[in-house]
């Protein structure tokens, strides 16, 4: 699996090694790292205090969930952390798409909004926490606000490139088709944008993922980035690190299926 | 009664300080199911002109008539074929093909009667449920003009729809389009940069010139082929016929003209 | 509408200009602009000051926010002026950054050279890559306390994975052909390097210097909301604390502004050194 899973050629100007060799190559490099990991932590060099072992981090796992930890096991709190994370993602994507979808179609609202839009851009997600727990005290509301607004611009920027994209005489064979403006925005826009949208749902989904993450170190009484401070506030890395891992393995599995829904896409329709 | 009529249209552009006339004071009719052929050095205009009847760009001076109304917008009546063939990657050739039945608010079961009987038309049976890119850019232009037909529309509009095709799938496209509008009449407007092709297909040839874009000459080619009996040879056939050979030339003249006046 | 850098999917066609219902005319994207940033200010200052409708208490009035400002600015807020907390947070963000790029682009110009390099590190990147760069903030605060270091480590980790990739893909997607004519014609491996990869590679790390400066901008802010001494998140942080909206406005806007002017920065340092574009 290359770094970046991009099918594009590689090295053929270098005497390419075997894949045998490569897969060796990448075994023994996490060899390495989980070793050294792991002996440095059992060695006493460094306190458990400060980096506990990989095997301690995956044994914590299990004790999350057998054991309530900052009031909840930890299924509790992933469900709680996705639960946000699906709200502010799809609120995101469904005020976001049709808006760039029709900022592509009609410049006089690209002119109007983009100066708006690029004001708000600028502003770290993160930077609207203060204003969410004004707004919404200690509801989902807040972090619900944060990941939409970490997630929305992502959605906009790229329904409204897909748009611009979409060849003219696609819109233009729709025109004397007969099609009205709805149906053309419906069934000729959407659909020629839609590489694109997926490919930024990608991009929006890690940002929202995180400003998740952020929302959660600040305003929150549940969730895996509350049960990371919790571990701060106890000095356990080892809690800390598990709830990392878990982050982790969720935020790739949700990059994971955006992925193959992009590529599906494109097997299915023969567009790039 | 004129299907079309294009009646001193002239199409102008401000570019930096000064206008370009991209056509000017242009006029004439095309009569009903008649096939009409546009040729024309590139920039004449030609297709502004097709653009004009579809409703796609609006004439500066003058207007445009079809069957005595002015163009206001595109619009189902005057359908388009075009040279990227335009059709909906994501929508299957069924799909594509029923598109415009549907603005027109067909039923479902009579849209997949029409749909079925315009694949049978253009020899397409079988690719109802594939993806445009599954098929080749012969059988994708044939989708691109059961989709227009399948509207019955008025006027069709055709801007160099065989471009993109490879040689032997033009010249096989265009006796395919001999047949189908034999059995199935428009009134027809058929742009294109080959002199063979134009030749081949009209009732009538329109040579444009350019700087401006200006009729230059209208040439009457439904007579000779009547008589020489063109529709029953094979098209390479056709293209030997002293008949055929005169009329090629003749364009090519008129086109030489300009090109030589461009360059000198 | 400014770039955006997500992978837009390949294209067949080149651009085609917008559906255009409005003739295009060169000046009047600015004339709409201006207008609209005005209408907006305009119905800010009617909503709150003039009618009252917006509570103070949730978003603070114009005059309410050029009072902060006026503060912040003079007086000092939150343990300085508006000046010493914004050169603070990027100092930070500089040197989180810096460090960052010295190390993940030569990483990924090294693992796009050597797929074998890119074989033993890639176990590392892969359980690195996924995890968002805040979540590191408490592991880092369990290390490294609550101070400067712990910042610019987390900081390290927003700006460190851009780079690496962004850079080993710009070495990757480079034509071969040119590299066989280099070689060709003689070139050794450090000549290749030098005079065909990096040059070809430049756009796409420049890509992911700027992912890089916009990601340790943003987790900065959200590591000095977390806890800081000083720096524009902490002066966001202490105005939530004393239930002061104006200034969090002023730090937001002030933050925003920050990081435009370092994009702009870097976009003009990218434009001087790749000419030939």
């Amino acid at each position: 699996m290359a770094l970046t899973q991009d099918p594009r050629p590689t090295t053929r100007w270098a005497a390419t090694p075997s894949s045998g060799e490569l897969v060796c190559l990448s075994l023994g490099g996490a060899v390495i790292f989980f070793g050294s990991w792991q002996l440095i932590a059992m060695s006493g060099l460094v306190s458990q205090y400060v980096l506990p072992s990989p095997l301690t981090v995956l044994a914590q796992i299990y004790q999350l969930e057998a054991e309530p930890f900052a009031g909840f096991l930890l299924h509790q709190h992933l469900l709680s952390s996705l639960e946000r994370f699906l709200l502010g993602f799809l609120l995101a994507a469904v005020l976001g798409i049709p808006l760039g979808l029709i900022m592509g179609r009609y410049r006089m609202l690209d002119e109007i909004v983009t100066p708006l839009f690029e004001a708000y851009r600028y502003v770290a997600p993160l930077a609207w926490v203060p204003f969410a727990a004004l707004w919404f005290g200690t509801g989902i509301g807040g972090p619900v606000m944060v990941i939409f607004t970490g997630a929305f611009a992502p959605c906009v920027i790229n329904a409204y490139r897909g748009a611009q994209f979409v060849e003219r005489y696609l819109i233009e064979a729709a025109q004397t088709l007969g099609a009205s403006n709805l149906r053309i925005m419906r069934e000729v826009l959407l659909p020629g944008a839609l590489p694109s949208i997926v490919a930024g749902l990608r991009v929006s989904a890690g940002l929202g993922w995180q400003s998740l993450i952020g929302a959660e170190l600040i305003v929150v009484s549940s969730g895996l980035g509350y049960v990371m401070v919790q571990g701060q506030s106890n000095l356990a890395p080892d809690i800390v690190m598990s709830a990392m891992l878990v982050i982790g393995v969720i935020g790739l599995c949700i990059d994971v299926a955006l992925r193959e829904a992009e590529r599906w896409l494109s097997r299915r329709w023969g567009r790039a | 009664m004129s299907r079309i009529r294009f009646d001193n249209v002239s199409k102008l552009f401000q570019r930096g300080n000064g206008t370009i006339a991209v056509l000017e004071d242009v006029s004439f009719e095309v009569e009903d199911q008649e096939f009409v052929t546009i040729v024309g050095p590139s920039g004449c205009g030609k297709t502004t002109l097709m653009r004009m009847v579809a409703g796609l760009e609006t004439p500066t001076l003058g207007s445009v008539l079809v069957g005595d109304r002015p163009v206001r917008g595109p619009g189902p009546d005057r359908a388009v074929v075009f040279q990227q063939f335009a059709l909906f990657p994501w929508k299957t050739v069924g799909e594509n093909i029923a598109f415009g039945l549907k603005s027109k608010r067909v039923l479902r079961r009579k849209q997949v009667e029409l749909v079925a009987h315009y694949l049978k038309l253009m020899k397409l049976e079988g690719t109802e449920d594939s993806y445009p890119h599954q098929l080749s850019g012969g059988m994708q232009q044939r989708v691109a003009i059961a989709r227009s037909y399948a509207i019955e529309p008025e006027v069709l509009l055709m801007d160099e729809p065989f471009g993109a095709l490879d040689a032997q799938t033009r010249t096989i496209m265009q006796e395919e389009l001999i047949r189908i509008t034999a059995a199935n009449p428009r009134t027809v407007l058929f742009i294109t940069h080959s002199v063979e092709e134009a030749v081949y297909l009209a009732d009538r040839i329109v040579v444009l010139s350019r700087h401006p874009g200006q009729v230059r000459e209208i040439i009457d080619v439904n007579a000779t082929r009547e008589r020489d009996g063109w529709s029953a040879r094979a098209i390479e056939e056709v293209m030997e016929t002293p008949s055929f050979t005169h009329l090629r030339a003749h364009v090519w003249k008129l086109l030489r003209e300009q090109m030589g006046a461009a360059n000198g | 509408m400014a770039q955006f850098d997500v992978m837009a999917p390949r294209d067949q066609l080149a651009h085609q200009p917008r559906l255009m219902r409005l003739p295009r005319q060169p000046g009047r994207g600015w004339v709409v602009g201006v207008i609209t940033i005005a209408t907006a200010l305009l119905l800010w200052y009617a909503l709150t000051s003039l009618t009252g409708i917006i509570n103070s208490y949730r978003f603070p009035s114009p005059p309410e926010f050029l009072a902060a400002l006026r503060q912040i600015a003079v007086d000092g807020y939150a343990g300085g002026t508006l000046l010493r907390q914004t050169l603070q947070s990027l100092k930070i963000v500089i040197e989180g950054f810096l460090i960052a790029s010295l190390v993940g682009v030569p990483l990924g110009f090294l693992m796009g050279w050597s797929p074998r390099v890119e074989a033993l590190l890639n176990p590392v990147f892969l359980l690195i890559r996924p995890i968002p760069p805040l979540a590191w903030i408490p592991l880092a605060i369990v290390w490294l306390g609550l101070g400067d270091g712990a910042k610019i480590m987390v900081i390290w980790f927003a700006a460190f994975v851009p780079s690496v990739i962004n850079t080993f893909t710009g070495v990757r997607q480079i034509n071969p052909v040119l590299i066989e004519a280099a070689r060709v014609h003689g070139a050794t491996d450090w000549r290749v390097a030098k005079e065909v990869i990096a040059p070809g590679a430049l756009p796409m790390i420049f890509t992911g210097l700027r992912l890089s400066l916009q990601a340790s901008w943003t987790t900065l802010v959200a590591a000095e909301l977390v806890g800081a001494f000083l720096g524009l998140g902490r002066v966001l942080s202490i105005a939530y604390r004393d239930i002061y909206p104006a200034m969090i406005a002023v730090a937001m806007v002030t933050i925003a502004i920050a990081g435009a002017l370092m994009t702009q920065l870097l976009a003009r340092i990218e434009r001087m050194v790749i000419r030939w574009r």
